[in-house]
């Protein structure tokens, strides 16, 4: 048990020193976005709307990453709306409280547009997301995983960008 | 820098597994509560990390826990953590949307004009009751109304939580109702429809004190209804001092305005794409 004791003390320390270059290098860098259009309709989507939805929604997952480690809400105002932001704020309010926070390594989105309204009201997509991420009670690391998960994505234009209005983890396959 | 996180994270990960052993179901209906079964001796904390919720509770390691229902309300992952002072174990928890109970109804536009094919646009978005998107297919109804009754509906089925529809608007100028069904959930939004493009736009003039007054007749479209009230109207007169223009709101299906006459004029009227007819002041109409 002593032998566990000291190995897990050792991993975690381990991962403690790496984990503050990790966050930089979240806070730094877009999360990788690859956005495939061809089935998605019955609108046509323009060049200028498809680079806005993967530059808008790559944004979104930095901040909801930065707000999950930070315990931030107001880190979601500028990408989330509607359900999401209302669920995360929900979830980032308890960590809060509990002293939990999550961190995420991104590792990349493959986005897949499913449809996009005739007036351009709401587009939904379908996000295959990698990340690895780890549940800290304080400092202390309690679960770490490294995740492939599908979320289905309900985006609404604002003034001048589109909104995650729903990010909801669909079951695995 | 990744590979070797990579390989903490799943020494990490073997040592837990070692640690204790937490038993729960693999898939819960969203609200619905869930049983967890810890191992182990002592005191503990137990926590339940879901995307819409998280807690924390100290517990007797060995015994059972119960996550009740309003912490299951968002559908997604749960990570359920049993952990001593020293170790954790864990469980996770796949929450599912439940029986669809709430719509969504998007509808574009609230004006339309009459006679326009496929003008209107309805996107319903079906919901369980905790607002969960229900991605499996289910049925939902469009009903179109108008002051004289119901009219057609159509039963449609979602794909990916999402049924839509394009819809002509009427002949008429009015309200129509459109509402979007499922089960016994209901969202109605209200288009007006309105008159579509003026036709036979018709101006008269008359002069007094130095003025000009101008005056459409009652501006309709070529169905006979009546534009809206705010509906612009632009004068526009030509005369020795140049071209001057007035914007006039239509009111009670008539607009007017004034302008300084200043001599023999030609007045021109019109209204968005359609051009009235023309009038001339001061040389002989």
């Amino acid at each position: 048990m002593k032998v566990r004791l000291l190995a897990a003390t050792f991993v975690f320390g381990l991962i403690f020193s790496l984990a503050p270059g990790k966050s930089a290098k979240a806070d730094s860098l877009q999360p990788s976005v690859q956005l495939d259009v061809s089935s998605m309709g019955p609108r046509e989507i323009e060049d200028l709307t498809e680079k806005k939805i993967a530059r808008d929604y790559a944004a979104a997952w930095k901040t909801l990453i930065a707000a999950m480690d930070q315990n931030r809400i107001g880190l979601l105002n500028d990408y989330f709306t509607g359900f999401a932001k209302t669920e995360f704020i929900g979830a980032i309010k308890d960590q809060a409280v509990t002293g939990v926070h999550r961190r995420f390594e991104d590792r990349g989105h493959k986005l897949q547009g499913i449809f996009y309204a005739q007036d351009g009201g709401v587009m939904q997509l379908r996000d295959t997301a990698q990340y690895d991420v780890q549940v800290f009670d304080g400092d202390r690391l309690l679960y770490t995983q490294p995740t492939t998960a599908t979320y289905v994505v309900l985006m609404t234009p604002a003034a001048d960008r589109w909104m995650v209005r729903l990010l909801q983890q669909e079951p695995p396959q | 820098m990744r590979k070797p996180l990579s390989l903490v994270c799943l020494l990490g990960i073997s040592l837990f597994a070692a640690a204790q052993g937490l038993q729960a179901p693999a898939k819960s209906p969203a609200g619905e509560l869930v049983t967890a079964t810890t191992s182990g001796s002592g005191e503990g904390t137990f926590y339940v990390v879901g995307p819409g919720h998280v807690s924390k509770t100290k517990i007797q390691l060995g015994s059972e826990v119960q996550v009740k229902g309003s912490e299951l309300r968002s559908a997604g992952d749960y990570i359920l953590l049993a952990c001593s002072t020293s170790s954790c174990s864990e469980a996770r928890v796949f929450v599912e949307p439940a029986q669809p109970e709430k719509i969504s109804f998007l509808l574009h536009p609230s004006r339309v004009p009459i006679s326009q094919p496929n003008a209107i646009n309805g996107v319903s978005v079906v919901m369980d009751p905790y607002r969960n998107l229900v991605t499996a297919p289910s049925t939902v109804t469009f009903q179109v109304s108008t002051k004289d009754g119901p009219g057609a509906s159509a039963p449609l089925k979602t794909h990916n939580g999402i049924a839509w529809t394009r819809l002509s608007s009427g002949p008429k100028e009015g309200p129509i109702e459109i509402q979007a069904t499922i089960g016994e959930a209901k969202e109605t939004r209200v288009v007006q429809q309105v008159a579509s493009d003026p036709c036979n736009l018709h101006a008269s003039v008359q002069t007094a004190d130095g003025r000009l007054i101008l005056q459409t007749d009652p501006v309709r479209d070529c169905k006979g209804n009546s534009l809206p009230d705010g509906t612009i109207v632009t004068f526009t007169k030509v005369d020795k001092g140049g071209r001057s223009m007035v914007d006039a709101p239509i009111k009670k299906s008539i607009a007017r305005a004034e302008m300084p006459y200043q001599g023999a004029a030609t007045i021109s009227v019109a209204s968005g794409v359609t051009l009235g007819n023309e009038i001339r002041v001061g040389g002989g109409r």
